[in-house]
């Protein structure tokens, strides 16, 4: 059974690049446009994976770390999350709440795919 | 879905963002000030086009956005003040994004950016510099990712020996698990790079079953590792846990080797010893950055450490490889210091400095004659005082045209290398004395010979290795150049370590092409000397690179030129070694005035070596050419008889010898007068003069005489061999 790995950016056509590659790797993909949208197709199913954006509206990525946290189902769900090198100051919030891998925007797909295979191979 | 779908997404995505973020920008506009949340949403989108056109390969897009997030970022974080003027450049901004957009959606994007664009990023730097940020200069956005432009280290002999690969020890942290981190994964993930070969679990951690946290993480790992990758790239195999684990990697032996052999061929930039290490790829930015926080760490305690100290100790790089990071900072370091203290001149500029001092010297001689010759004792002292500064003048002048040979010396590593391989022979070359200075002039001229007395050391004089074995030398040959400083000339060396030069053989050539006569009883310094003479070759096998006899007598003619000698030692078995000796300059010379009949003459002073007057018995023997120096037996030159003078009325009064010495001859000029020192400027004689020998210049003096400059080597030479060849 392929491992699943989440999506979360509000950009529609990055979610696409991101998912045509990972797909293309082997995973299954599910995609949410903030973290709002992230939490509730959150329901309990096995999650290996969630790579996030920072800056989204509605729910920011940090939050939705935080509460994502707090779900035991996914309490130990490695998170990856996007991040401008000209946020360094979010990095300290993100591990704070509880995110440890950074991968810096703007990406090549390949470079994303590296850095999810170093936390789960397919 | 395929990569066009999604573009034609962020097509209609990107221009979505821009037409809210013009809304936004209007509105802020209007209210003269930017609420954060409208701020805010400006940034997004130009945050949203930059990481999803970065996924497209869109960087045209990717390096403008930058631009833009970067102010739009200091306005957000309040380090930039809204007004009227940021308005209007981010409304262009949004119409110049939009363009880009247009140009994605035709297919146009490879076409140069308008020039609005130049225009634009001038301006959002203009602002990002009164902000003090340095933050745009750091343009091309930087990943944390797989770091491709990383030299890669491979290590010597291929990969997979089992005795020589990595070695990684991971410590994990109790709560690496709580982060989402799975160990294992990293194993996994490591295993695409190369073979992992071993991993050792280490479960000392493990506390009693009843103590345990289901939670956390208790276990160690140490993995042998056999991989081509470099340290860099190993090291990013652990990026998500480097701050909730305790990693080490040790390269393998050889590639110690390897990272030694970089640092030598680093570049010569002026680099601390963390950045040496880095760039030779045995110290990852990470790592250094945590032991220069350690460094820091030791400094506020009280107890600074060197750096290289602390990252031996912490095993990231072992002893010998900061050892040879350091030797070459030093290095650079002293280098850099020589560079700073030199100004580049123009050789033609210096040579004509250097002339107008040599008519300096002789108008300045003239001078000092006359005020002689009017005995006014005030302008004497005036005149002698200028000389003393003219000659002054005159030394430092002339060293300003002398440099170091090393230089010279370091091209032959390459030569060395090159040949060697062509020859198959193993050949190391050794330099000493390349901080002996000499005239610009020398240096350039002697390095065609060099090349060739190189050439023919290693072509000729060392042996192949089978033949070294067998007479119990050392496999690979040696040869070495030296120079150094000895009796007012340089001395430049090349000898080398091999099979010598054949006495017999040399002699039977020679008699063979009629250089010498049957019957004659040569040292063994005359025979190794024929080999300069022309048409001459011992080896029967002519090579690509020596042998063609037309080689050792156009050295000899090239160091001739150059005012020098040329001779040769050797033992059969043992070596040879060929030492040129040159003049210190080629210009002006400290003289020795010496008068025979009416005329005068100069002679080097470095070469003089003391004087004597001739006189009761000694005067008798030197009629037969040679004199009793205390004991030691004198060789005369009669200068008298050689050049044939004009006399003076009423002939000598008395005569004295000048010792003149060349290398380890010595030689008695016998002369009328002594006049003293004399700072002579060398003028080249006419091609009239070209074939009179024992002559090597003329000068002229104070009076405007002009005296003829002796060519010392040359006359002791003819002195001690009883050669009888001089005409004048």
């Amino acid at each position: 059974m392929s491992k699943t790995i989440m999506i979360v950016d509000d950009s529609a056509s990055l979610r696409q690049v991101v998912a045509l590659a990972l797909k293309g790797a082997g995973y299954d993909v599910i995609e949410a446009a903030d973290g709002k949208d992230a939490l509730s197709k959150l329901t309990g199913q096995k999650v290996h994976l969630i790579i996030s954006d920072v800056n989204m509206p509605n729910m920011d990525g940090i939050t939705f770390v935080k509460e994502l946290k707090q779900n035991p189902s996914y309490k130990f769900t490695p998170v990856i999350m996007l991040t401008t090198e000209s946020q360094e100051g979010k990095k300290a919030e993100g591990q704070a709440a509880g995110a440890r891998a950074w991968v810096v925007k703007p990406f090549k797909p390949e470079q994303m795919l590296a850095a999810v295979s170093k936390l789960i191979l397919p | 879905m395929n990569l066009d779908q999604a573009l034609i997404t962020f097509i209609a995505e990107s221009r979505e963002l821009l037409e809210d973020m013009e809304a936004a920008l209007l509105r802020m506009e209007g209210q003269g000030e930017g609420d954060p949340e409208t701020v805010n949403a400006v940034f997004r989108a130009a945050h949203t086009i930059k990481g999803s056109a970065g996924l497209f390969g869109l960087d045209a897009v990717v390096a403008f956005t930058h631009v833009f997030e970067n102010v739009l970022d200091a306005l957000r974080d309040g380090r930039l003040a809204f007004g009227g003027e940021l308005a209007a450049l981010f409304l262009e901004c949004g119409d110049h994004l939009q363009g880009l957009i247009l140009r994605v959606e035709a297919g146009e994007l490879d076409a140069p950016p308008p020039p609005v664009e130049a225009e634009l990023l001038k301006r959002l730097r203009a602002f990002l510099a009164d902000e003090g940020s340095k933050k745009a200069e750091t343009a091309p956005p930087k990943t944390q990712l797989p770091r491709e432009k990383e030299a890669s280290v491979r290590p010597l002999g291929g990969n997979g020996v089992q005795t020589d690969h990595w070695h990684i020890s991971l410590r994990f942290s109790p709560d690496v698990l709580r982060h989402g981190m799975d160990p294992l994964s990293f194993i996994r993930y490591l295993g695409t790079l190369g073979q992992v070969l071993h991993v050792q679990t280490l479960s000392d951690a493990l506390p009693a079953l009843t103590e345990m946290d289901a939670e956390s993480c208790y276990l160690g790992f140490e993995i042998a590792f056999a991989s081509e990758a470099s340290k860099a790239e190993i090291e990013g195999v652990f990026e998500f846990v480097r701050d909730s684990a305790d990693i080490h990697i040790l390269p393998p032996n050889s590639q110690i080797e390897e990272y030694i052999r970089l640092i030598h061929e680093l570049p010569e930039d002026d680099l601390k010893l963390g950045e040496i290490l880095v760039r030779c790829g045995t110290l990852t930015d990470s790592e250094l950055t945590r032991a220069l926080a350690d460094q820091r760490a030791g400094e506020e305690a009280g107890a600074a450490r060197p750096l290289g100290e602390i990252l031996v100790e912490s095993q990231s790089v072992q002893a010998p490889v900061v050892d040879a990071a350091l030797d070459k900072q030093q290095q650079i370091k002293t280098q850099k210091q020589q560079e700073t203290r030199f100004i580049r001149v123009d050789a033609d500029r210096l040579g004509q400095l250097i002339n107008l001092i040599g008519e300096l010297v002789i108008t300045n001689a003239s001078a000092q004659l006359q005020a002689q010759r009017a005995g006014l004792s005030d302008l004497i002292e005036a005149t002698s005082s200028m000389a003393r500064l003219v000659e002054e003048v005159r030394d430092s002048a002339l060293s300003l045209r002398m440099v170091q040979i090393g230089a010279t010396f370091s091209k032959f590593q390459r030569v060395v290398r090159d040949v060697s391989r062509e020859l198959g022979k193993d050949i190391e070359l050794i330099i000493t004395g390349g901080d002996t200075e000499l005239d610009k002039t020398v240096v350039e001229r002697i390095g065609d010979p060099l090349t060739h007395l190189v050439r023919n050391s290693m072509d000729h004089g060392i042996e192949s290795a089978e033949v070294r074995r067998a007479r119990g030398k050392p496999a690979t040959g040696r040869v070495i150049l030296n120079a150094y400083h000895d009796s007012g000339s340089i001395v430049i060396e090349i000898s080398d370590d091999g099979g010598g030069l054949n006495r017999e053989r040399i002699l039977k050539k020679a008699l063979e092409r009629g250089l010498i006569e049957p019957g004659h009883n040569l040292s063994d310094r005359e025979i190794y000397q024929l080999i300069f003479e022309p048409g001459f070759s011992t080896v029967d096998q002519v090579t690509n690179l020596s042998g063609r006899g037309v080689g050792m007598d156009v050295v000899r003619r090239n160091i001739n030129e150059l005012r020098g000698s040329i001779e040769l030692d050797s033992e059969e078995g043992k070596g040879t070694t060929i030492r040129i000796r040159l003049p210190l300059t080629l210009a002006i010379i400290d003289g020795f005035l010496v008068g025979v009949g009416a005329s005068s003459y100069v002679v080097p002073l470095d070469m003089v070596k003391e004087c004597v007057e001739l006189r009761g018995e000694d005067m008798a023997k030197s009629t037969k050419g040679y004199l009793n120096l205390r004991g030691e037996v004198l060789p005369l030159v009669r200068l008298r008889e050689l050049f044939d003078t004009r006399e003076t009325a009423g002939g000598p009064r008395r005569e004295n010898v000048v010792v003149v010495g060349y290398g380890d001859m010595k030689a008695g000029l016998v002369v009328d007068a002594l006049h003293g020192e004399y700072q002579t400027v060398i003028k080249p004689l006419g091609p009239l003069f070209s074939g009179a020998r024992g002559i090597g210049g003329s000068t002229i003096l104070g009076t405007g005489d002009v005296a003829l400059i002796l060519d010392v080597p040359l006359l002791v030479r003819v002195a001690s061999s009883h050669e009888p060849a001089l005409t004048a």
